[in-house]
Order: structure tokens, then C-alpha cells, then sequence
């Protein structure tokens, strides 16, 4: 294998005729240079120009960005919003969690004025939730459950038994067999038993 | 004081250096494994350790964060054993807030902080012994614990100080030649687009002098750029040959 | 203090793991960290020594210098301790944020030293009741990972052992009395530092007790007892630490414990500290660059 070339930040790669920016790299003035110290790799893909990035043995943090799919985790709820805490972006873990807020009217797509956050969520429940903003000055990340994929994954019943999700807004928990309400997100495929 | 000239007809200074020739320079990357990104450097008899955390979560308030860019926060310390005469206070004193608030804009000016809005990035730089060019040390030992911590930037920072004695630019200053009075230049430089991302004068100088100390501090600069340049890339070799690339 | 946050499950494991004397990284309850000690690591210091444990990163530097004693000791001299809990640990010790902890250590370090046999103070005395040597004692606490008070307490010991106070002499004159010290800079009173005692931590988790807790560790045990032990395994400080509570037999095993690990732990101290006492100038200097 040839052996890895290195670059600093600050090295000029190539220009941008001849590669398009990838992830550690910033242009400038019409050229592509690095803003990593790692190994400098180019994609080429078919028919585009190839991606020229450069690459880290370890990955650096990574921030929820609008649109992300997130998994946090409610810390408190009232009648206007949940709070929660971002505990990973898509499938990576953060190393320190971010604060996220679910508004009233971001839990649900439709019938948004009858949704009540007690009847959706509990301080303690996984919740999978989309990034819809960064927050201002006043708030932190706003969230929305308002798809059916998202909304609570893991909830524990008041008996501190892990539930089972047994339609869109109800979950039973399996030894009292008492139902609670949440706002449940759509179980995949994969993950049925038929 | 008899027999303590900073500069000997020979062309010889203090410590046995040329006017424009750097104190010794080691460092190493990676010192702790519990941060970020940390750096150890050691200019002479100066030694600095840097702490990077971040990118995290904006802690205090949120309306002091700029907007759509991330927050760098630095905090320099001195160690109360670091100077000659014990230090009462490591931070807090007006000294150490200026020091801060110097290296807040040199790394604003160098790190990519439009990539991550809303959030924060902490640099934490101590000092363990001060034998002159503390800032300048800060500085170099920062920008590798920032190279460490896998943190986009837009070019190195070098810093190094620059002074002015009979007639002569003299490059990289320690204790006993900033203690003299005379002019002392600090310059933190990004050397490859040659931009210069903090400048510092003391003393008077005269005008005519001025390029000539600015040229030796650029030129001390640029050989630190490739110091650390060497260390850097050591330091990715011996991280690629632990993971059996 | 920096603390991690464990899940349920991951506590249950560490705590059965201890049960069984097998702990996560495979040291059995007694077992220290592998510990690296150096001395004279900052020069313009009277003496200074780092100590690293685990990820546990300590530097200690001394400071000799002149003032008057108390009034109610004029033969003796004095030790000063400060505690800078310093940012790099952790983000949380920004600005004034590491100041209880400091604190808190710095109290305890002065309680262990309290007494009359640890260290020598007439030494330090130059002119009774007009000068003597204070000697600094500066902590800085540079990586958090568990066990602060035994690191810190190793690295003061080796750090008074580095030591060197230059010597002075007294000339008696006409106006008062004139100090002057000595040119030969190896001409230097040293400390003895056999009697100073280092503190060894015991965190009860479960039903056993563990010496040299990581912060996982930390995490998981509800109460700890630390007591400072000196080489010949008498005590001099004991303070319960934690927000349970211990039952006066556990407290007696976990002293009997404390005095067996603190007399092997002064041992190894001093056989490492005798082993750079006699490379001398030959040894090489590592610090931080090693």
C-alpha cells in the first residue's frame, strides 16, 4: 500500500478544478486546503470530481445539525415543552450532552392543539427526535417528535418495568399489564415478531 | 550591573545565542488522555501546558455567544511556583485576564469557528515555569493541543517575541533580556498565508527600527513553524504505526 | 469534584467484580496503580516532584523563603499549602470553580502535618522569633482520574525530599543582625522526610473495601475512609469521606488495611526516591516529555 501522505492545516491540497472539498478541508482564493493534521485522502467518484478530505485516526466530536435524527433522553417536562438531553447524533455517541427542547406543538404532526405533554412523555423516557434548530439567545436545540418514526423508543412503567409499544399512543407495561400513554415512535420492520 | 551584557561585542547574547537565533525547542502532543487535545512545549527554560475541551455544549449564557459561530473560551494560568518570586494567585489577577483575553482573539482569528455554531471550545494553557516569552509559549503549546484535539483550523499560530539592543534585532527574548526595558515585540503569525493574527509593542521604538524587529520576529516565526511542523507530523506517524496502519 | 456518570448496570458490575477481588482494570483490592514518580521537574523551584497514577496527574513545587515565625512557636519555621485544582482537569474548574476542592485539600494536607513528628520544623529556623525558612508548598492538579488525596500526598512527600534550602549564616553586627547565604549552591540543608506520612484512600463498595479508586470506582462507593499513615504504620489523620455511612467494624479493617498498603507504599517511595538520589546529576529528565 502506498504509503499514507500527511498534511498539516494551513497545506494547500490541490485547486478546485481539481477536486471538490471534503470533510477537514476549507478552500480559499480558489484553492482546497487542510484545516485537519491527518492522512489526506481523494475519492474519486464516477463521472464527478474527486472528493479530496482528510481523515483523523480518531473522530472528532460531532454536533446535532438541522435535520439530524437524535436520541436524548427527557429530563423534565410541563405544560408548554419537554427538556432533554441529547445523547447521540444518528448512530455516535457525544462525548458530554447537549440540552434540547420539545415544544407542545413540535410533539405531533396533526391534532396539535389536544396534545397534552404529560400524555406523551416522562422524565426518564428514550426518545428518538429530529433538529429542526440551532436555538437563539433564549433557547436551547428545538426538537420535533412529529413524524411517525419518532417520538419514545424505551419508557419505564411506574412499576420501573421496561413497556411495550402496543399502538401510536399507548404502551403496556408487561407485568401489571396496566397501560400508559406516550407519544410512541413507529417499531421497524426489522424489529417485529410476526 | 557590571559584567551582565545583554549583547557582547561578539555578537553573542546572554545565554550564548546569536541575535536572531531561537531558544531549544521541544514538545509533545497527547500528553493527557482524559481531554480533548493537550500539548506540552518547552522554549528554553519555558515551559507551558495546553488543555483543549470541546467542541461542547455552550455552558453559561448563551446570550454572550456570537451568533452562528462557536464560542472560544481560553483561560491562562500561571503555576504559583512558575516565577522566580512565588505567584500569589494563578489566574484571576488583571495580568492573566489580559494574557486570556490576547489568546481568545489569536485562536478567533485561526480556528474555523463558523463549523460549529452554538457550542463551545475551551483552551486551558498553564504555565509551569516562566523564563520570558510566556505568551508566545502559550500560544505554540495551544495551537498543537488544538492539532491534537482534531479541531479544524484555518493555518498554524507561532508566536515569538522580538526586542531591540544597540542596533540589533534580537529574536525569542527570556526573562533577563524582557526584564532589561528595553522595546519587546510579541507576534502571533499564521505562516503559511503569512497574515498576523496578534501584534504587541512595548517601549518606544522608533519608527525606522520597526520593520527591522518585526522582520527578525516573522523570521523566528516561521522556524518555529517548522519545529512544530516536524513535531506534528511525528507525532501522526507514531499515532499511525500504534494502530498498525 | 470531576465525577463520571455510570449506569445502573455498569455500577452492578463493578460492584460485583469487587465482591470477587477482581476489579476492572484486574488489580485486586490492595493493588495500587502503576505510579510514575520524578523529582526536580520545574528548576526555579527549591524542589518539585510529579506523580502520575493511573490518569491521575499531580506536580507539586516548593518554595523556600524568608519570614518570622508564629508567636506561639519562635524555634520553628513553617509549611504553607495551596491547591490549585487547575482548569485542565476539568472544564468545571474554570476561574473560581476549583476553589472548594483546593480548599478542602489544602485543609487536610495542613491536618496530617499538624503534628510534632512528621517533619522537623526547627530546622528551618534561623533566628528565634526573628526569621525563618516558610516553606511553600504549591499542589498543582493537572488530570482528575480518581485518588487525588494519595497521589497528592506522594508527590509532597517526594517533592520535600528534593528539597535543598540554602544554608545561612547569621553575622553578628553593630546595627542588628545580617543573613547571608551561601554562594556554593549545593550547599544546602535537606529534610527528612522518613517520618511524613502519606494518606492512603479506602472506598467501601459492597461489603469490601478497595484501596486506589478510579473514578468509575469512586462513583459506585456510597463511603470512604482516609487516613494518613507514616513508614512505621502509625496513623496521624483519619476522616470519613462520602455520603453513607460505615459500621465501626469496617472501620477497623479498613485501618488495619490502610496501615498493611501505607507501610509497602512508603517503602517503594523511598526505594524510588533513593534511586534518583544516587544517579545524581546523571539522571536524565523526563517530565512531560516522556
Amino acid at each position: 500500500m502506498a504509503p499514507a501522505r500527511y498534511c498539516v492545516p494551513g497545506e494547500r491540497l490541490c485547486s478546485l478544478e481539481e477536486g471538490t472539498p471534503g470533510s477537514g478541508t476549507y478552500t480559499h482564493h480558489g484553492f482546497i486546503f487542510a484545516s485537519l493534521a491527518g492522512c489526506f485522502m481523494k475519492k474519486s467518484e464516477n463521472g464527478m470530481l474527486p472528493v479530496v478530505s482528510v481523515m483523523r485516526d480518531v473522530d472528532s466530536q460531532l454536533l446535532p445539525d438541522v435535520g439530524a435524527t437524535v436520541t436524548c433522553k427527557v429530563c423534565s417536562i410541563n405544560s408548554r415543552f419537554a427538556k432533554v438531553h441529547i445523547l447521540y447524533v444518528g448512530s455516535t455517541p457525544l462525548k458530554s450532552p447537549f440540552r434540547g427542547t420539545i415544544r407542545r406543538e413540535d410533539i405531533r404532526a396533526t391534532e396539535k392543539d389536544k396534545v397534552e405533554v404529560y400524555k406523551s412523555f416522562r422524565p426518564g423516557d428514550i426518545v428518538l427526535a429530529k433538529v429542526i434548530s440551532l436555538g437563539d439567545v433564549q433557547s436551547n436545540y428545538l426538537l420535533t417528535t412529529a413524524e411517525n418514526e419518532l417520538g419514545v423508543v424505551v419508557a419505564h412503567s411506574e412499576a420501573d418495568v421496561r413497556m411495550v409499544p402496543i399502538s401510536w399512543c399507548e404502551m403496556q407495561c408487561p407485568s401489571t399489564h396496566a397501560k400508559e400513554l406516550r407519544k410512541v415512535a413507529r417499531v421497524q420492520p426489522e424489529f417485529l415478531q410476526t | 550591573m557590571a559584567g551582565l551584557e545583554l549583547l557582547s561585542e561578539q555578537g553573542f547574547r546572554l545565554d550564548g545565542r546569536r541575535a536572531g537565533e531561537l531558544r531549544q525547542l521541544r514538545a509533545r502532543m497527547g500528553v493527557f488522555a482524559q481531554a480533548d487535545g493537550s500539548a506540552y512545549l518547552e522554549q528554553g527554560n519555558t515551559k507551558a501546558l495546553a488543555v483543549v475541551y470541546g467542541p461542547h455544549e455552550l455552558r453559561g449564557s448563551r446570550g454572550k455567544a456570537p451568533h452562528a459561530q462557536a464560542l472560544v473560551n481560553c483561560q491562562y494560568s500561571m503555576a504559583t511556583f512558575s516565577t522566580a518570586e512565588r505567584k500569589r494567585r494563578p489566574h484571576g489577577d488583571r495580568a492573566s485576564a489580559e494574557m486570556s483575553l490576547h489568546l481568545k482573539q489569536t485562536f478567533e482569528a485561526a480556528l474555523l469557528t463558523r463549523l460549529f455554531p452554538r457550542s463551545q471550545i475551551d483552551i486551558y494553557v498553564q504555565i509551569l515555569q516562566a523564563d520570558g516569552g510566556n505568551y508566545c509559549a502559550a500560544v505554540n503549546a495551544a495551537t498543537l493541543a488544538l492539532l491534537d484535539a482534531g479541531i479544524p483550523m484555518r493555518d498554524y499560530v507561532c508566536a515569538c517575541s522580538a526586542g531591540f539592543l544597540e542596533d540589533t534585532a534580537l529574536a525569542d527574548l527570556n526573562y533577563v533580556e524582557e526584564a532589561a526595558g528595553g522595546p519587546q515585540l510579541a507576534l502571533a503569525l499564521l505562516p503559511q498565508a503569512q497574515h498576523i493574527a496578534l501584534l504587541e509593542l512595548n517601549a518606544r521604538l522608533h519608527q525606522d527600527h520597526l520593520p527591522r524587529v518585526l522582520d527578525a520576529a516573522t523570521q523566528a516565526c516561521r522556524h518555529l513553524h517548522a519545529l512544530l511542523d516536524r513535531v506534528v507530523r511525528e507525532h501522526l506517524r507514531d499515532a499511525a504505526a500504534l494502530l498498525g496502519k | 469534584m470531576a465525577s463520571v456518570v455510570l449506569s445502573e448496570a455498569e455500577k452492578v458490575y463493578i460492584m460485583h467484580g469487587v465482591q470477587e477481588d477482581l476489579r476492572v482494570d484486574g488489580r485486586s483490592c490492595e493493588d495500587y496503580r502503576c505510579a510514575e514518580v520524578e523529582t526536580d521537574v520545574v528548576s526555579n523551584t527549591s524542589g518539585s516532584a510529579r506523580v502520575k497514577l493511573g490518569h491521575t496527574d499531580i506536580l507539586v513545587g516548593v518554595k523556600a523563603e524568608m519570614g518570622t515565625p508564629k508567636l506561639d512557636k519562635p524555634n520553628e519555621g513553617s509549611l504553607e499549602f495551596f491547591v490549585d485544582c487547575s482548569a485542565n482537569a476539568t472544564p468545571e474548574f474554570e476561574g473560581r470553580g476549583g476553589e472548594e476542592l483546593g480548599t478542602e485539600i489544602a485543609n487536610t494536607l495542613y491536618r496530617i502535618f499538624n503534628n510534632e513528628s512528621s517533619i522537623d520544623l526547627k530546622l528551618l529556623c534561623i533566628n528565634p522569633r526573628e526569621h525563618c525558612w516558610v516553606l511553600y508548598v504549591d499542589v498543582l492538579l493537572l488530570e482528575c482520574g480518581g485518588n487525588l488525596f494519595d497521589a497528592i500526598s506522594l508527590a509532597v512527600k517526594a517533592a520535600l525530599f528534593n528539597t535543598r534550602i540554602p544554608k545561612v549564616r547569621v553575622l553578628e553586627d553593630e546595627g542588628g543582625r545580617e543573613i547571608e547565604l551561601s554562594d556554593d549552591p549545593f550547599d544546602c540543608i535537606r529534610l527528612n522526610v522518613d517520618n511524613v506520612p502519606c494518606i492512603v484512600t479506602l472506598s467501601k463498595i459492597g461489603h469490601r473495601h478497595i484501596v486506589d479508586a478510579t473514578l468509575q470506582e469512586e462513583a459506585c462507593s456510597l463511603a470512604s475512609l482516609l487516613i494518613s499513615v507514616t513508614s512505621r504504620g502509625a496513623l496521624t489523620c483519619m476522616k470519613k469521606m462520602g455520603r453513607g455511612s460505615l459500621d465501626p467494624e469496617s472501620i477497623f479493617e479498613m485501618m488495619e488495611t490502610g496501615k498493611r498498603v501505607g507501610k509497602l507504599l512508603h517503602s517503594s517511595l523511598q526505594t524510588v526516591l533513593d534511586e534518583e538520589e544516587n544517579l545524581g546529576t546523571a539522571r536524565k529528565k523526563v517530565g512531560f516529555l516522556g
